[in-house]
């Protein structure tokens, strides 16, 4: 196994019980989604898994030189005063051996990989709209090779066309160098899309999981199916009273 | 009744154009929901009706919001409108909170700018909350941004939103940050709020679904214009406009899992860099050499508007 999580249990200050008791496994070149309910754990997991936040108890088994995480909202893990060619080049020169010219040609793969181009490269992040941001986050996180991937919420911020791209460019990554994906998103039409396990979260637990296509088409349990109700569709009418906040 | 008319706003930013022609007019009470590109200008429209753009930015056409010229209003004038007639909820509400504030001053001090007593203001924070769905609401007044998930901060950035009754609510992908059950949740809840107060409603949105939900109508961006507007719920069936029906087509739902996305050849453009003529004619699959020179208008078309020089025959209908 990439990935193996165990009893994971997160309190945070306060005696606030975050992460309860989760226990997940993500194989080399596998696809993992993790959905659920705002306030259940995801990020913390995400963050725990990457060693950015320290579980209270449990374990987890993973090369953490190997991961790296695209987050929730990109304007607060992109440096402000970095332009994106000075972000992405630490990276390549952190993480490979490519000389400065071979940085550069890579920089310029990797922006036109997430339709951003050389026109972006001098500039800072304030300058970017929000999915421009995220697009830099998930090309510096590409730029280091790693064997997992923590994507956050990395594709809410696209508009459909560019987000069919990066999905496209995910799904390539993943056949030609066996990239791993733990994939954290609310959109079920794109965990259908780029994942094969999934599992549901609720109040810090994992309440259903499996192989995506039998958990979203057969939903064992009820927050699960409460969440496939809740996508929006023609002819839907969204209503209250259907979730409680986490 | 027009409520907030954009009327050939341009926007530019040190001298790069970054909005080229906007005009668009929502009614007092009416819904209109903003897709398109990221990077086309969403944002930036929305942050120009609280003159709320970046330092060297410059402003022409017009704006008005109820009737007043916005880039007219003196300090008072655009204070007044900004905390009383229109409230904006931002795509990432850490950028909107302030880190080192509890939530409970977050949310009086919107409401204690009106005149209103510590102890009434605390309380109709408390009943906001609620409203919105924040659990554990009296140890939430407590707590600092960094200690909510993401979804929980967006849902007290719209309570903080709801809180001055306003005429117009600016809402940047509200929903961005929150599962689908809250999303839900948070939409019903501008839904309701819309129809007790005839409060009127910008909403911009990558999710195109979502946005013909909650919205009378839809205006499509691309590269710093507004390329076609059409009823909410005659989206899939009268889209005309090239860009649009491409963006229906890439949805992730819209093939079987497993196959190849649809995306769009060329690169994203911006209106810097977009052609003289029709903004997406470099991308478009059905260009003509009069589209690079000549700009479309927006004209009917179906139940709707669009830009486009071969509409009405010119565009396959596809649903
Ligand atoms: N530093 C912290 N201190 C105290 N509580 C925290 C802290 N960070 C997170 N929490 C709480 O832990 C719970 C889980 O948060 P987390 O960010 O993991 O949720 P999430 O599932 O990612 O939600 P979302 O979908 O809204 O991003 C929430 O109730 C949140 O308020
Ligand atoms: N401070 C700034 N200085 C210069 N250009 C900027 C600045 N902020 C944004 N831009 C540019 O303005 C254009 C429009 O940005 P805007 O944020 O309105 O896009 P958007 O449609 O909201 O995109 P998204 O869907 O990604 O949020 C972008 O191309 C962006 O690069
Ligand atoms: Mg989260
Ligand atoms: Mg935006």
């Amino acid at each position: 196994m990439l990935l193996e999580v165990r009893d994971l249990r997160k309190v945070f200050k306060g005696g606030f019980v975050a992460v309860d008791g989760v226990s997940f496994d993500l194989p080399y070149g596998g696809s993992l989604a993790v959905v659920g309910e705002s306030g259940s754990g995801k990020t913390t997991c995400a963050r725990i898994v990457t060693g950015l936040e320290k579980a209270t108890s449990g374990t987890v088994l993973v090369d953490r030189g190997a991961v790296q995480m695209v987050f929730q909202d990109p304007y607060q893990s992109l440096d402000r005063r970095q332009t994106v060619a000075s972000c992405l080049d630490e990276v390549l020169a952190h993480h490979t051996d490519l000389p400065k010219v071979k940085r550069r040609s890579r920089m310029g793969e990797l922006l036109e990989l997430v339709g951003l181009d050389e026109r972006h490269a001098p500039v800072l992040p304030r300058a970017l709209s929000g999915g421009q941001r995220q697009r830099v986050a998930i090309a510096r996180a590409l730029a280091a090779n790693p064997r997992l991937l923590v994507l956050d919420e990395a594709v809410a911020a696209l508009d459909v066309s560019i987000q069919a791209q990066i999905l496209n460019l995910l799904v390539d990554a993943r056949a030609a160098t066996g990239i791993a994906y733990l994939f954290i998103t609310h959109d079920l039409s794109v965990v259908r899309h780029v994942c094969e396990d999934v599992v549901v979260m609720s109040r810090g637990r994992v309440v259903e999981s499996g192989k995506v296509e039998q958990v979203l088409s057969e939903p064992a349990h009820a927050y699960t199916r409460k969440l496939i109700a809740s996508v929006p569709r023609p002819g839907w009418v969204p209503a209250r009273g259907v979730s409680r906040a986490g | 009744m027009t409520l907030l008319g954009l009327d050939g706003l341009r926007v530019e930013i040190g001298g790069r154009v970054i909005l080229r022609e906007v005009t668009l007019a929502v009614a007092a009470g009416e819904a209109v929901g903003l897709v398109g590109e990221s990077g086309s200008g969403k944002s930036m429209t929305v942050r120009s009706v609280l003159r709320m753009l970046p330092a060297g930015s410059r402003v022409t056409g017009s704006i008005t919001v109820g009737g007043l010229d916005v880039n007219r209003l003196d300090s008072a004038g655009l204070r007044r409108m900004r905390s009383r007639d229109v409230a904006m909820v931002f795509q990432d509400p850490r950028a909107t909170v302030n880190p080192v504030r509890t939530i409970g001053d977050f949310l009086t001090e919107v409401l204690r700018d009106q005149g209103i007593s510590r102890v009434e203001a605390n309380r109709r924070a408390v009943a906001l909350l609620t409203d919105v769905g924040v659990d554990h609401v009296e140890r939430r007044m407590h707590q600092r941004p960094h200690e909510l998930s993401g979804g929980l901060l967006q849902r007290v950035v719209i309570a903080a939103a709801l809180a001055t009754e306003p005429k117009l609510i600016l809402a940047d992908e509200p929903t961005t940050a929150l599962d689908v059950t809250t999303q839900e949740e948070v939409v019903a809840i501008l839904h309701e709020q819309r129809r007790k107060r005839g409060t009127a409603l910008l909403f911009i949105s990558h999710d195109l679904e979502l946005a013909a939900a909650v919205c009378d109508r839809i205006a499509v961006m691309y590269a710093g214009e507004i390329v076609e507007i059409l009823p909410a719920n005659r989206l899939h069936e009268d889209a005309r406009h090239p860009y649009t029906q491409a963006l229906l087509r890439s949805r992730p739902g819209a093939v079987n899992p497993g196959s190849r996305l649809e995306t769009i050849p060329g690169t994203p453009q911006s209106a810097a860099d977009a052609p003289a003529g029709c903004v997406f004619a470099d991308r478009c699959p059905h260009a003509a050499d009069h589209c690079r020179e000549v700009r479309p208008v927006l004209s009917p078309v179906d139940s709707g508007l669009a830009a486009c020089h071969l509409l009405p025959n010119g565009v396959p209908h596809v649903a």
